[in-house]
């Protein structure tokens, strides 16, 4: 079985997978970090995104064998030292999640959306949340903490 | 102590779900774990005539193919408990068939692959109307005869029919008739001023909660069969568990695993699965639904056929109200939502006369489950929708009539009982004061705003708490409510407020089966209000400790201390105190002199408590492509007694936005030999973040009377008039009636056209 | 959910791809946005997939009238690159900007998009309407197509067995053109129920592609008008939206980005 090397969350790790196996399914089952979610199969719900270097891509929908060498950033590695990532911290805040299923995902996406624009609008946050559904909250308390995130007052 | 209660806080458990450190049921580790797939029937009603598990074994990784056979299956019927993977017919498409086990997912789903199934086709009957008639052919065949099972099956293919009351003619696949009488309908329709009348149709909605179900069991050393599953309730799961396996229940421990969501969706289904399959092999197997599985083989709410007649006098009082409701149950032949839907027809509103009867007919589809509110956004699209037409027939302003009729409390309802406390004139009242309302004869062209109104009458059910106080004097609540909503949240509010500790000072502690306190499965909008009640007087028996032991080391009686903020004071007398934590140190520990300062509380409510949820929406609609833009939209809901704020709004948001999805996108489509033709996310369309707008809530606290401070349980009322609200917005922007959900594009745009509208370029 | 086993290879130059593709039954996975879908849904069972994505196709170079945009070249990219920004080619951006969602912009490929053509895919339109060409690469040669015959039918293209496209090129319009994306988009999976690009030139030339409606992208004949144009079209049909529904759908779209294209044109701020 191949070996795949790429650094996660900042530390060089190395595991066996399949060809064929999910880039998803190498992090929760290869590596333990199940933070990162399965919600469904054609690639839409974004429960299962992560970062790869530095972009919000679904883990669901790439070969872990395509990681090779990348950075990838799940929501394990957000928080430093104990202190929560300011989207994290802006979630519980803004009570932006109720199962909290879907959150790891809207976080990542999150950080993705702040870093082109840290004072995004309602609109383009909606817009650029297509990729991650949310069955409990109805969106607007994740919209709120995602723009409170990046500096705009509620 | 007020510092506890109407205070909006975050969850408890969300610093640990916004890093990924809750394990959801299908996360946890467990030794020598093998995986399960499902294999599902491709045919809608067919004999099982054989499974050839050959190629499927020769599958490198794979363990064993089960089949109904290799389970030791002991409960009887035809349910999905004592059934949970087909026998001898097979009676929707997608029914579980065999279970291949493997020791990875991937050589699973290998396996399940190469799986062959021989089918005999029967005769599928999917269309409810056709259901119902004399000789249809039966969903399920009848249990065997005196002959044998054979041929009893084969004389019981063809209905023979069966009557009802008043000489309807029905099929054996009408396995219930509710009938709710009173009054002379016919004379109070006859004397009305308006009559209106309609037939209504929704469709089968999925819950689509975002983690699939998924569930972990295995026998422990001692013959312990553990269950590690997301699901609404653990004894419920136990009950069903130990009926499967004619286990006893303490040989069953049910683990309620943190809930990704579940809706209705999640009680007892695929439990017995995995559990069966952990029996068989003696080994520890996880199931966890692909979506797609979950789409095709779960319980989603099933579609309904209403034909509604209500009238009313000139002045706006209703006269009567005559309704016919077809309820599809799929296959489901254990419960049915007739009974539940005849009721909720009629709102929280008076009538002088009725005559509903409901039908709950089974067909060849998946067995139907529950689904936020069950059987009331279904009755609410029909009766709002027409109330609105009988308001413009009558000149009426349509909330005018909504408060003429609206029930109070002790107004009797259609079942013949009181309503208890109710809020709907309070509710719509604060409606009739929005802007939104006010000012919506001033809109564009194409826009138009719609007032609805709904409720859920609530549930009850027993249920006993532990609030135990540990001895660094903070508060360990032990229940084994499954928190779908934030109850637990709730729950440490209520103790600290009841007890007299710092918020931050209790946790909350959701048990198993086997240690924790009874609680009926979460649903129903009743764990704050039983639950929560049972919590409150458990905290007061703890405090009741607590007080006994302060009295004796500070020689004070016990109602001559408070108790706040985790210190106990002489009242008048501040300096003479103790902590809680000093007072539990000096119990939990060798040779202390005081009981642990634990309190066990319990309740059994009489009645349940009803909440109305009225909704303004605004849409714009475009008039060349049928798509309805949802603007702005509006939530009022009576509470009771908002404990937590925030997460009050929450359920009020997300319900909404779920009504929304009722109203706009969603639908679980068969093709003609019922197979599902929209079994995925990219044909189911939920709602996305692009395509609702903000939600403003407006809450509303007429309490109570027997729920903790006042609160009741909430979640399920929002979601309840939504698409009566969209459906009436439309008919204001543009003038057409759409009497089906969802009101997708394609039959805007077809009902503008039919309508013989301007733009519709014909 | 978990694709059929396959062998996975990494072409680390243009020519190990063209080598590696030689194989039977083999694929080229770029972004994997379509590819990595369909192998978990196990609808189609590659015995090799030949991961072409760190090859240096990437970027937008212009010079001579023309863009040339490599085949890797992301939808995020492309939403955001300089040399796309202004009127004339401002359908591209506004079409890349809303394909799937955020996620599928960083990793889907103009490149792996048009090799698929989706039916209902919305890049392809854009293509039609601007006149573009795919450069196509076999191990021994090089050969340029319009799209419009590229495309020949659903998910088929004329790309060889043993070619891969490496870039696409854009004739830069006139100064004075204007270019538009509209589309009707399915709710659940985003794709176009109809979609329509135009492109309107300074003299008011214009050039319409349209997708979701039939078997495959395409262009609508030149000059005629587009409601008779859209009649010689056998539009698609299913359960969610008709035929009927979805011709009238098309129309209003051609309408709609002929009007943004044309207002684009004459320098107006929409």
């Amino acid at each position: 079985m191949p070996e795949l090397a790429l650094r996660v969350n900042g530390e060089q790790r190395s595991l066996e997978v399949e060809d064929r196996t999910l880039l998803v399914h190498a992090l929760r089952d290869g590596l333990g970090l199940t933070g990162t979610h399965v919600g469904c199969d054609t690639s839409q719900c974004g429960a299962c995104t992560v970062l790869l270097d530095g972009r919000a891509v679904k883990s669901c929908t790439l070969l872990a064998l395509q990681a090779e060498a990348a950075e990838v950033t799940t929501i394990e590695g957000l928080a430093t030292d104990g202190e929560l990532h300011p989207v994290q911290r802006a979630f519980v805040e803004h009570h932006g999640l109720q199962c909290g299923y879907c959150t790891p995902g809207m976080i990542l996406t999150a950080i993705d959306v702040l870093a082109r624009d840290p004072r995004p609008d309602d609109a383009t946050v909606r817009h650029a949340l297509r990729g991650n559904l949310c069955r409990c909250t109805g969106y607007q308390p994740i919209v709120e903490a995602i723009r409170a995130a990046g500096g705009t007052p509620p | 102590m007020t510092d506890a209660i109407g205070v909006p806080r975050p969850r408890l458990d969300a610093p640990d779900k916004v890093t990924g450190a809750t394990r959801y049921a299908a996360d946890g580790w467990v030794h020598g774990l093998l995986h399960a797939r499902l294999v599902l029937s491709t045919e809608a009603h067919a004999l099982l005539r054989g499974i050839d598990r050959d190629a499927a074994l020769a599958v490198d990784g794979v363990v064993a193919v089960l089949t109904a056979a290799d389970l030791p299956l002991a409960a009887s019927g035809r349910d999905r408990t004592a059934e949970p993977l087909a026998g001898e017919e097979v009676v929707f498409a997608g029914q579980p068939v065999a279970l291949v086990v493997a020791e990875s997912e991937a050589a699973a789903e290998d396996g399940a692959e190469a799986v062959l199934v021989d089918y005999e086709p029967l005769d599928a009957i999917l269309d409810l109307q056709e259901a119902m008639r004399p000789g249809a052919p039966l969903a399920r065949r009848a249990e065997g005869g005196p002959e044998g099972p054979d041929l009893g099956s084969v004389h019981a293919t063809v209905d023979r029919g069966q009557e009802a009351e008043d000489g309807e003619q029905l099929s054996g696949n009408v396995l219930d008739v509710v009938t709710r009488r009173a009054g002379d309908v016919a004379a109070a329709l006859r004397a009305s001023d308006a009559v209106v009348s309609a037939t209504f149709r929704t469709p089968w909605v999925y819950q689509a909660y975002i983690e699939p179900q998924a569930c972990t069991a295995w026998l422990e050393p001692g013959g312990t069969l553990v269950v590690s599953t997301s699901t609404q309730g653990a004894f419920a799961t136990r009950n069903e568990v130990a009926r499967a396996f004619d286990l006893p229940l303490d040989r069953v421990r049910v683990v309620a695993e943190p809930l990704g969501g579940a809706f209705g969706g999640k009680f007892a289904l695929v439990e017995p699965l995995a559990a069966g399959a952990a029996l068989a092999l003696r080994r520890a197997v996880r199931l966890v639904f692909t979506r797609s599985e979950d789409f095709l083989a779960t319980n989603p709410v099933s579609a309904q056929v209403t034909e509604l007649t209500v009238g009313a006098r000139k002045d706006g009082t209703l006269t009567a109200l005559s309704a016919r409701m077809l309820v599809d149950r799929g296959t489901n032949a254990g419960w049915g939502l007739e009974g539940t839907t005849s009721l909720l027809v009629a709102g929280p509103y008076r009538w002088e006369a009725h005559d509903v009867r409901g039908y709950g007919v089974q067909t060849n589809r998946v067995t139907f489950g529950a689904y936020r509110g069950p059987g009331a956004p279904t009755a609410a699209f029909a009766l709002e929708s027409l109330l609105d037409e009988l308001a413009e027939k009558l000149r009426l302003d349509p909330l005018e009539l909504r408060l003429r009729n609206a029930v109070v409390e002790g107004d009797t309802g259609i079942a013949g009982r009181p309503f208890p406390v109710i809020g709907t004139v309070e509710v719509l009242e604060r409606v009739r004061e929005h802007p939104l309302w006010t000012e919506r004869a001033s809109l564009p062209e194409g826009e138009g705003i719609g007032v609805a109104a709904g409720y859920w009458p609530g549930a009850v059910e027993p249920a006993a708490a532990v609030c135990r106080v540990d001895r660094d004097g903070t508060m360990t609540v032990v229940t084994s409510a499954v928190d779908m909503s934030g109850t637990d949240t709730t729950f440490a509010a209520i103790a600290a407020a009841a007890f007299g500790l710092p918020v931050e000072k209790v946790r909350v502690v959701a048990a198993d089966t086997s240690a924790g306190h009874y609680a009926g499965a979460s649903g129903g909008s009743k764990v704050t209000y039983t639950v929560g009640t049972a919590v409150l007087r458990a905290a007061e028996a703890a405090r009741a400790k607590l007080l006994a032991a302060a009295s004796a080391e500070l020689e004070i009686a016990p109602g001559d201390l408070e108790v706040e903020d985790g210190v106990v004071r002489a009242i008048g007398a501040p300096e003479r105190s103790l902590t809680v934590e000093e007072l539990a140190a000096r119990a939990l520990r060798f040779g202390g002199r005081h009981e642990p300062i634990e309190g066990l509380g319990g309740s059994a409510q009489a009645r349940g408590a009803p909440s109305v949820a009225a909704h303004l929406a605004h849409v714009r609609v475009d008039r060349e492509t049928g798509e309805i833009e949802l603007v702005r939209h509006v939530i009022v809901q009576d509470v009771g007694r908002a404990l937590n704020p925030a997460l009050v709004e929450g359920q009020m948001r997300g319900g909404t936005v779920q009504g929304m999805g009722w109203a706009l996108y969603e639908e679980l489509a068969h093709d003609e030999v019922g197979s599902l033709a929209t079994g995925s996310f990219l044909d189911y369309a939920i709602p996305t973040a692009e395509r609702v707008p903000e939600i403003e809530t407006v809450i509303v606290e007429v309490p109570a009377p027997d729920g903790p401070f006042g609160a009741k349980g909430i979640g399920e009322a929002p979601v309840v008039a939504v698409a009566p609200a969209i459906a009436n917005a439309v008919a204001a922007a543009v003038g057409v009636r759409l009497r089906q959900l969802p009101m997708t594009a394609p039959r805007v745009w077809t009902a503008l056209r039919d309508a013989g509208s301007p733009a519709s370029g014909t | 959910m978990i694709p059929a086993p396959l062998r996975y290879v990494r072409a680390s130059s243009l020519d190990e791809a063209l080598e590696a593709l030689a194989e039977p039954d083999a694929r080229a996975l770029a972004g994997g946005q379509s590819l990595v879908s369909i192998l978990k849904l196990r609808v189609v069972r590659p015995s090799v997939v030949v991961d072409i994505g760190r090859l240096d196709l990437r970027g937008v170079e212009s010079g001579d009238g023309e863009l040339r945009i490599g085949a890797l070249t992301t939808w995020a990219e492309l939403a955001s690159a300089p040399e796309l920004a202004g009127p004339a080619l401002a359908a591209v951006a506004e079409c890349a900007a809303s394909i799937g969602d955020l996620q599928v912009r960083n990793r889907g490929t103009i490149g792996g998009s048009l090799a698929h053509v989706d039916p209902a895919s919305d890049m392809p339109a854009v293509m039609l309407a601007l006149g573009a060409r795919v450069v196509l690469r076999s191990a021994a040669a090089q050969r340029e197509l319009e799209v419009g015959d590229f495309f020949v039918g659903p998910f088929t293209t004329t790309l060889g067995e043993h070619e891969l496209v490496t870039e696409v090129v854009l004739p830069v319009p006139a100064p004075g053109s204007g270019s538009a994306y509209r589309s009707v988009e399915h709710p659940a999976s985003g794709f176009a129920l109809a979609g329509a690009a135009a492109l309107v030139g300074p003299d008011g030339a214009r050039a319409v592609g349209v997708t979701g409606i039939a078997s495959v992208p395409r262009r609508l004949p030149d000059g005629v008008d587009p409601e008779s144009a859209l009649e010689g079209i056998d539009v698609y049909g299913d359960r969610f939206a008709p035929a009927e529904y979805r011709r009238e759908l098309a129309r209003v779209v051609v309408e709609r980005a002929l009007a943004s294209a044309a207002s684009r044109a004459q320098g107006e701020r929409e």
